[in-house]
Parts: C-alpha cells; sequence; structure tokens
C-alpha cells in the first residue's frame, strides 16, 4: 500500500491574494513534510472557476514549485483537463514532458475531462464531445511523447508533422492514470491499460466490485501507451489524533466542509440533460447516517480515514483488501483545520499507521 | 460558502398556506414538461434566495411549463419560475413564482405542497421542430420560451431538481422540500430561449437571465409526494430541518 496527498487548493471568502497565498504556501509545507514522511506522491487537480472549491487552475505550476522544493516525492498531475477548449493537446504533452523533466522523472500524468457545468460550460466546450476527447487525447499524447515527428488528424484536433518537445524524461512516458468519477470510467481505464485514480470516495462494497472488474479487464487490454499501468488509487480524507473523539470531531468538521463546498458545485448533469453524464459525480460521502434525519449527529463514514491511528490503520486496510493499491488523502477544506494540526496530524500517520503497510 | 440573502418575511408575502402536513400522494398523467435552464447574472442572484438555501454557482434559473392531461383536479397548465440551489447538500429549485390556469388544481398545489400561485393564461405547443410556451397575466405577455432542433435522450438522461417552496405551515414560516417522482417515457434536449421574461410579474426583481444552457421536454407520469421535511428559512438546513411526516 502506498500514500499520497491530494490537493484542491481551496480558498475561504473573503478571497484576497494574501489567502490564496497562504493556501499555496500551506500546501507547499505539508508538500515538503509528505516527501520527508515518505508519502509516495503529491497530487494537485486542475479546476475552474469552483470558487472556495478548487482554486488549483495552473497545477502545473504548483507542482512545478513542490518538485523543485522535494527530492523524492512523486507530482501528480492529476489531473489534466483533455478537452480542447480548456487544453490544447499539444500544450498539454509539452507542459507534462517540461515537468517531468524538472521532477528528475517523478511526474505522474492524470487525465480527466471535467465534470462541472461551471468549468465546461465557462469554456465553452459541449458536454457531448468531452469524452470523444479525452479518447482521443489519451491516444495521442503518448505519441507525442515518444514519436520524434508525429502528425495527427482527429475529430478534436489535427496537426501537421512536428516535433513536441521536450520529450519527458521518463521512459516511455510518466505513467498514465484517468480520473473515476462516473461508475463504468473505471472500464475505460482498463481497456486502454490506464491507471484508476479514483477522486470519488466510493463505498467499500462498490470499491471492490470495480476494482476486481478493472484487474480483470486490464488483462486483454490494449494500451494506448508505452507502458501500461495498473494501479487503483482511491480518494480518502485524513486526519489522524491520539485522541480517537478529538480526531472525529475535527475530521468531521473537515470532512463535513468538504462535502458542502463540493455538493454546491453545479454538476454538468445537474444544467445540461446528456447521456455523456451518467451521475452527478459528487466526490464527499455523506457522514449523515442513512435512515438518519438531517439534524442527527453525523458519524465517521464507513473507510475514512478520520480517527486514532489504530482506527485509520483498521481503515485503510479495509482499503487494501479490496484490492486498492494506494489512498490518497485530502487534509484540509477551506482551512478550516489550523496548519499545525494537519502537520501533526501528518507526522503521526507517518509515525504509526505507515509501518503498518 | 454562499447563502441567499433575502429577508424571509419579505419572501412570505404571497406565499401558499398550508394547513396540515397530512399530504397524500397524487399521481399526474400524461404530463408535458418544457424546463428551460439559463445562467443569471451573479449580481443580486443571492437575494433570491432566503438564508437557509445556498445559490449554485454560477446562479441558474429554470423555467418549467407543464401541461397535465389527467388529475384529481382535471387537466391544468402550471408554470414556474425556480432559482436552483442546495438546501444543506442536496439540490433544489426555489420557487419564486408560478402560475396556473385551473383554479381547483391551483388551490390544491398551494395548500397540499406549498406552490406559491397566481392564475394565469399558459400555454405549451409542441411542433417537430420546436416546444414554445408562454405566460399571460391580465393580457400581458410576461413569459416566452422556446426550445428548438430537438434531440432524443434516453429518459433517464432527464433531470429535473427538486422543488423547494416558501410557505405557511403549522410549524410556521418554512421551507417545504418536494420530491416529486417522476416516470418519463420520452425525453428531448434543445436549444433554449427566452424571448420574453417580466421578472416583477414573476417575484423576482433582479433575475437577469444571461447565458442559455439547455431546453429539456419530457412526456411522463409525476407523482407529487407526502410531504417529508421542512427547513427553517433563516437556518441551515442542518441546523434547521424538522421531519413531519411521523
Amino acid at each position: 500500500m502506498k500514500f499520497g496527498i491530494f490537493f484542491e487548493l481551496q480558498v475561504p471568502r473573503p478571497f484576497s491574494p494574501e489567502r490564496e497565498r497562504q493556501v499555496i504556501e500551506n500546501a507547499l509545507e505539508q508538500a515538503r513534510l509528505a516527501d520527508d514522511l515518505g508519502f509516495q506522491t503529491v497530487w494537485a487537480v486542475e479546476h475552474h472557476f469552483l470558487e472556495e472549491y478548487s482554486h488549483s487552475s495552473a497545477p502545473e505550476l504548483f507542482l512545478t514549485a513542490v518538485a523543485m522544493q522535494t527530492s523524492r516525492i512523486r507530482v501528480g498531475h492529476g489531473a489534466v483537463v483533455c478537452v480542447p477548449e480548456i487544453n490544447h493537446p499539444i500544450r498539454v504533452a509539452e507542459r507534462a514532458a517540461f515537468l517531468d523533466i524538472l521532477s528528475g522523472g517523478r511526474l505522474e500524468f492524470g487525465t480527466a475531462r471535467s465534470s462541472t457545468w461551471t468549468e465546461v460550460g465557462g469554456f465553452g466546450a459541449d458536454p457531448d464531445d468531452t469524452k470523444k476527447d479525452w479518447d482521443e487525447y489519451v491516444r495521442v499524447l503518448p505519441r507525442m511523447w515518444t514519436e520524434e515527428r508525429l502528425s495527427h488528424r482527429g475529430r478534436c484536433f489535427s496537426m501537421p508533422e512536428r516535433a513536441v518537445l521536450p520529450k519527458p524524461l521518463q521512459q516511455p512516458h510518466p505513467p498514465l492514470w484517468v480520473t473515476v468519477t462516473s461508475p463504468g470510467t473505471e472500464l475505460d481505464a482498463a481497456d486502454r491499460g490506464l491507471g484508476c485514480l479514483g477522486v470519488a470516495t466510493a463505498g467499500l462494497a462498490e470499491q471492490e466490485r470495480r476494482t476486481k472488474e478493472y484487474h480483470r479487464r486490464i488483462q486483454l487490454c490494449e494500451p494506448v501507451g508505452g507502458a501500461v499501468n495498473d494501479r487503483v488509487s482511491t480518494l480518502n480524507f485524513l486526519y489522524c489524533h491520539e485522541d480517537a473523539d478529538l480526531a472525529a470531531e475535527r475530521g468531521l468538521l473537515f470532512l463535513g466542509t468538504f462535502g458542502m463546498l463540493n455538493a454546491h458545485l453545479l454538476f454538468t448533469r445537474e444544467a445540461y440533460p446528456t447521456s455523456a453524464y451518467q451521475s452527478l459525480a459528487n466526490l464527499a460521502p455523506s457522514a449523515a447516517r442513512k435512515g438518519a434525519s438531517p439534524g442527527d449527529r453525523p458519524k465517521v463514514p464507513e473507510g475514512m480515514c478520520l480517527g486514532d491511528p489504530n482506527q485509520v490503520i483498521q481503515a485503510v486496510k479495509r482499503w487494501e483488501s479490496v484490492g486498492v493499491d494506494e489512498v490518497n488523502f485530502l487534509l484540509n477544506a477551506v482551512e478550516v483545520l489550523p496548519q499545525a494540526q494537519v502537520l501533526e496530524s501528518l507526522r503521526l500517520f507517518a509515525r504509526e499507521v505507515m509501518p503498518a503497510f | 460558502m454562499l447563502v441567499g440573502t433575502a429577508d424571509p418575511q419579505t419572501l412570505a408575502e404571497g406565499a401558499a398556506t398550508l394547513p396540515s402536513f397530512e399530504t397524500q400522494p397524487v399521481r399526474l398523467e400524461g404530463v408535458e414538461t418544457l424546463q428551460v435552464l439559463y445562467e443569471m447574472e451573479s449580481a443580486g442572484s443571492a437575494s433570491l434566495l432566503p438564508p437557509g438555501l445556498h445559490p449554485t454557482l454560477p446562479p441558474v434559473v429554470t423555467w418549467l411549463v407543464q401541461r397535465v392531461a389527467e388529475s384529481p383536479w382535471g387537466a391544468f397548465c402550471l408554470a414556474q419560475c425556480r432559482v436552483e440551489c442546495r438546501s444543506g447538500l442536496r439540490p433544489r429549485g426555489f420557487l419564486r413564482q408560478g402560475f396556473v390556469d385551473a383554479p381547483r388544481a391551483g388551490a390544491a398545489l398551494a395548500e397540499r405542497w406549498g406552490f406559491r400561485l397566481r392564475p394565469g393564461r399558459i400555454s405549451l405547443e409542441r411542433g417537430y421542430d420546436r416546444v414554445c410556451a408562454s405566460v399571460e397575466l391580465d393580457e400581458q405577455r410576461v413569459l416566452a420560451l422556446q426550445s428548438t432542433d430537438p434531440q432524443p435522450l434516453r429518459p433517464a438522461d432527464a433531470y429535473i431538481v427538486a422543488n423547494v417552496h416558501l410557505a405557511h405551515t403549522p410549524h410556521g414560516l418554512r421551507l417545504v422540500q418536494i420530491d416529486p417522482d417522476w416516470e418519463v417515457a420520452r425525453a428531448e434536449r434543445g436549444q433554449p430561449s427566452v424571448d420574453c421574461f417580466e421578472p416583477e410579474a414573476w417575484s423576482s426583481p433582479g433575475l437577469r437571465p444571461s447565458h442559455p444552457v439547455a431546453g429539456l421536454f419530457t412526456l411522463s407520469c409525476m407523482t407529487l409526494p407526502t410531504l417529508r421535511y421542512v427547513s427553517r428559512p433563516d437556518s441551515l438546513a442542518f441546523q434547521g430541518t424538522e421531519r413531519v411526516d411521523t
């Protein structure tokens, strides 16, 4: 089992340049500590226009800063929105290769298509086309990284023969992932030989079913790249404290805040009826129990890493038992937890939980 | 986190009155629905919602125009102007104002589910290449919508956010949550346009539609539900929700 940290870069209102800077500085400090503590990967999302929820609109810049301030931890571009109105594929290939070189070959490359109307509509992209765009990107990006020169005639873009430069340091290219929110995307990942970057916190039973099917199917894949990435990661929430009650209290504050912000996004399916988005793609599990009333006291949902070290070990073991290879942790939500508490939670996790895996 | 800024007491002027929460489900047959969804200007949008609701980003308005073939109150047409929002985690459409063309249906919808309604003349016409809807108040047009070039969708792809109504209830002024059950037989998406919208007639001063998103036409059966939850309009749903079906 490997562990990563995952940044949305959530900024509390009222927005100010100082606040934006503080959120980024805090995240960089967490990344440096994670590097020291033995975490595997720092992931940063790409989002646009998502007030409070994510100000991570230039993750390649954030991850460059991470790469420059760390020595060992891998940098996860997770994930690049593969839609031409948002990122031209040639620029995606160039930036990723550059980041791989700057980081000394530490890049993990995630792909996605965006799930909110706020973003898709904001860039004027057609929701019916984003999945097709993504499919074209994941097939052509590896060629841009591995072929000396290439030309391409496709549905979403075409180019005459050119050398896309530079080429990445890792050979044949950085590991490829796709974010999995909608059910079924794990099958798309398997068919193409891509890693499953879970960004929706599926329940354990659902994760087990999806992971089994993914591993069965990837054996038969036709890889789009030069190497198959058959890893499965999941997203989780981490707040670890020696006092279990305190851990739950602070953890639920963090989880609940994140869940509220996530639920307030305007998902594509809500605004624009289409077969291309079959779920709302909410990310956070509700802390409310099934059958409970809205006013009831919430509990830590099954599998969430919000507790004392022993509780967190048990939660991670359950993810391990359903075939998950990596758990990536969100550490905060709009800074509701003070930075000192986040750092101490990371240290405690590394000291007491990591050795169990 | 953004919340609405409208004064609930001011919003309550014209709100419906529910004498009781004991509402039995009612099935409506042969329901044709045109929903047109637009982004709207964010300036002033929070003032269209009470503090118990959160606006979406970007703010969005939906107009729903429905022609109901069969109901316990006979055939009727209903038109609604709703501001999309969240009650706690749940997507909702906050009804700013509705119109109805049949007094019996209007009275039942108001008294049993808290629909805020005025009498009006409503038309919904479905042609080969477009669906058109309009609402007239005292022979003045206050809404004209179109959805053109319809593309068939799977019925499961039709998504209409559930309503929330501000109403006088036995618990006082409350947000009444309405989760109808839709059985969609046909769904089409079209290019939306709003040719006429008079915000004042819809009790929505300051609501300025800005960017067309989607038109949706459905043919369905719809069940108006029993009431399960209400919430205080001046508190967030996590603190202010009350169960009323026990």
